[in-house]
């Protein structure tokens, strides 16, 4: 275990020229090297129908293709886009994200980057679960977690205080979502993002979408949702569980959107005491196991070696247990050991 | 409106409970009120009228009935555009054409115009009643011309009374899809059933004229909405998803009309359903029901995808198209939302099934059937605000309460008020769509 990290070498994915391990952009053209990724997806709907290719007593009739709207010219099935499920693998870090059972579009987004910085190596996530009584919650989440990226990413690459990056990455997600709408038509999202760094967890959060730390010796959650339970605990009128069980449950109390005049972020500065797992997820994860030691036992330790598997292991948790809500889930080992990897994005 | 000047508007509840089969749509299919004006000029006439007048002897009793014949036609000649292709046909236990007598068409002009109108009034009425022959003669004369739009008026006082059914049914087929026609009874001898099959095959209307003095005013309408018409074969083609099966494609208004029997295949999982020439501004509501193969909770499907089509089937012109969707929740707050335009029409094919149900007992000496079927068919046309059928219904029955539809059988009923009844039975009303 180096403690710096070890991030590979490699070529230009643009023109080909070697770059130094650490470079953010190619000495020679200029592409960024390590751009933020987005959950975006393959735009447009998948190319064949998962149903259909996926039942051997299918009919053998001529494949009818995917419909310009979405659906299978043969079953009539609405097939999914690229966003309803994604899986993002930079290698210090990776989630996955997914429509869940019930719900007809992923409305979650994610954006991850991770930099080689004087101070060391830094991974970072944010997550945003746009909120479905708000107009175009899809496009708000995607919105505030590009825009957040971008800002913290700079931000790491010239060594800014992750505390404040923080705080306007979350203003400039805040900016990005008061573009996309007005204050009586506000699409809306919560908003999580983690910075980790080579000692500490930078986490800043609006909203229920939440961070955990997980490890052996002690697994912490380190986000206070901004909800009507979570308020209701905290004022120890209720029990956790009770407060779980309540229709309240999934009021938010704290948002991004047009509809506020400026975000109340909270933030909180982390030293993981060893070895462990950053957890990033929406409440679609976390709906089915809240306690981050239930947390722990599922990701842990496949998730030190494998960060992207552990990722599908907890979505299928997720899923199996009734897949209500769309489902994100971010998980980063830390300390930041594992090589990034180059090139992991082909140039267009 | 498209480029087409077609729309096609889908209503439904697309949300189903876990393990639901049925979708129900109405679709609403509308043609723009400034689309291009009359068919093109040049070349060959684009449409092709024929009048087909019933000659048989009693159109003599009372003989105001063949001399308001002879006026009606001639109302209607007037009417027919400039260019037209067109002719007359008289009918009694054969047929024969009055005009051109030669059994060709004319082209509408001053000049034919005034010839038809001559050899009108010297038609005599003396005969049987054979109306195969005379559909079987208007099909041979529409044959030889290429027009496009093609449509025939027929006119009836009797019943089909010098050809078997079969007879009327097998030359009836061999005319469908070759031209459309508006059926009139004139008087009260002749047989509803009889000619609601003729005009629901040829994808035309039908209705009563009590009186004689009335058919010149009704000929010129109905030739007038007919000039009117400009995109001729149009169908409603329904794609649906392996698995599925169509059970119902009625039109709903502005009258009721059911299509599924008149499918055709028009390639893989689809099928086409005739529905006649169209004109400007004309709106017609469908009913469409499909089942498919449940999917999980979440899952959203394609129903049937609904096309509206116009030419032959191996090269039609996609004029406007719908989406029927199914997506299966287990919120009930969704699944049991009934829609409103379903409801209103499915209420409407009921109320024209009540009525004719109800006066079929009625022939029978059934009272008990008649009275319930024609109280349920009050309370219907209160409910859904159709006052023409109620008005007609009250000349029937006697209305004790109408919320609850409690009747009582009039001990007379005129003739023509219960044929009234029967032939306009099926006639609904729109409701103003929710706003959604």
């Amino acid at each position: 275990m180096t403690a710096g990290g070890a991030l590979a070498a490699g070529a230009c994915p643009s023109c080909g020229a070697p770059v130094d391990a650490g470079d953010g952009f190619c000495e020679s053209c200029g592409t960024e090297l390590f751009p933020p990724v987005v959950s975006t997806g393959t735009p447009g709907y998948v190319p064949e129908c998962p149903v259909c290719s996926a039942d051997p007593a299918r009919a053998p009739a001529p494949s009818g293709g995917i419909t310009a709207d979405g659906y299978c010219e043969s079953c009539g099935r609405k097939v999914p886009t690229g966003r309803d499920h994604a899986e993002l693998d930079l290698g210090p870090l990776a989630g996955v994200t997914d429509r869940g059972l019930r719900h007809e579009r992923n409305e979650d987004a994610m954006a991850l980057a991770s930099a080689q910085t004087p101070s060391g190596p830094v991974a970072i996530a944010v997550v945003c679960d746009g909120v479905s009584s708000s107009p175009r919650p899809d496009d708000a989440s995607l919105a505030a977690a590009r825009a957040a990226v971008q800002v913290l990413l700079a931000a790491a690459r010239r060594d800014d205080d992750p505390a404040e990056a923080s705080l306007a990455a979350v203003r400039s997600a805040h900016e990005a979502l008061r573009r996309l709408g007005t204050p009586s038509q506000a699409p809306s999202a919560t908003y999580v993002s983690a910075v980790i760094g080579a000692g500490a967890v930078t986490v800043c959060w609006v909203g229920d979408s939440r961070a955990y730390w997980l490890a052996e010796s002690g697994a912490t959650r380190l986000t206070t949702d901004d909800s009507v339970a979570e308020e209701l605990v905290a004022q120890g009128s209720l029990t956790e569980a009770a407060a779980m069980a309540s229709p309240q449950a999934h009021v938010i109390t704290g948002w991004l959107g047009a509809d506020l005049a400026r975000p109340q972020p909270h933030l909180r500065r982390f030293e993981p005491p060893g070895p462990g797992l950053v957890l990033v997820c929406s409440d679609g994860l976390w709906n089915y196991r809240p306690e981050a030691a239930d947390l722990a036992e599922l990701a842990l330790p496949a998730a030190l070696t494998d960060p992207l598997g552990a990722a599908g292991t907890l979505l299928k948790f997720a899923l199996d247990a009734g897949g209500m809500d769309n489902i994100t889930v971010v998980l980063a080992p830390f300390p930041l050991v594992r090589p990034e990897t180059l090139p992991r994005r082909t140039a267009k | 409106m498209t480029q087409s000047g077609f729309t096609v508007d889908v209503d439904q509840n697309q949300y189903l409970p876990e393990g639901g089969r049925d979708v129900s749509a109405i679709v609403t299919v509308s043609s723009s009120a400034d689309a291009a004006g009359a068919p093109a000029a040049t070349g060959a006439p684009a449409s092709a009228e024929i009048i087909i007048i019933d000659c048989s002897g009693s159109m003599e009793y009372p003989h105001t009935k063949i001399a308001e014949a002879r006026a009606a036609t001639a109302a209607a000649v007037d009417v027919v555009r400039d260019g037209v292709w067109f002719s007359v046909i008289a009918g009694t236990n054969t047929a024969w054409p009055v005009f051109p007598p030669d059994g060709s068409m004319a082209i509408a002009d001053a000049s034919t115009r005034a010839a038809a109108r001559q050899a009108v009034a010297g038609l005599r009425a003396n005969g049987g009643t054979a109306i195969g022959q005379w559909l079987s003669l208007a099909r041979q004369i529409f044959g030889a011309y290429p027009a496009q739009l093609r449509h025939a008026i027929l006119l009836t006082d009797g019943k089909n009374q010098h050809e078997t059914p079969d007879q009327l049914l097998a030359a009836l087929r061999a005319c469908e899809g070759v031209f459309s026609c508006d059926c009139r009874g004139v008087g009260t001898d002749w047989e509803v059933g009889e000619l609601r099959t003729i005009s629901t095959a040829l994808l035309g209307t039908v209705d009563i004229v009590p009186d004689p003095s009335g058919l010149a005013a009704d000929f010129a309408a109905m030739m007038r909405s007919a000039m009117g018409k400009q995109v001729a074969d149009v169908a409603l083609r329904v794609w649906t998803p392996q698995h599925a099966t169509v059970r119902f494609v009625k039109q709903v208004a502005p009258a009721v009309d059911d299509l599924t029997a008149r499918r055709t295949p028009s390639g893989p999982q689809a099928g086409d359903y005739p529905t006649g020439a169209w004109g400007p501004g004309e709106s017609r509501d469908y009913h469409v029901g499909v089942e498919v193969n449940p999917a999980g909770v979440g899952q959203e499907m394609l129903a049937a995808r609904i096309s509206l089509v116009a030419g032959p089937p191996s090269a039609a012109e996609v004029l406007g198209q719908g989406l029927v969707r199914a997506i299966w929740t287990d919120d009930e707050a969704l699944s049991t939302k009934i829609n409103p335009l379903v409801a209103h029409y499915t209420g409407q094919a009921e109320l024209a099934d009540a009525i004719q149900e109800g006066l079929e007992a009625r022939k029978q000496g059934n009272e008990e059937v008649a009275t319930a079927k024609l109280g349920r068919a009050v309370a219907l046309a209160h409910q859904s605000g159709n006052e023409d059928t109620a008005k007609l219904l009250a000349k029937v029955v006697d209305v004790v309460d109408v919320d609850t539809g409690t009747v009582r059988l009039k001990k007379k009923v005129e003739d023509v008020d219960e044929m009234a009844l029967d032939t306009r039975s099926t006639k609904t009303v729109r409701v103003k769509k929710a706003q959604s």
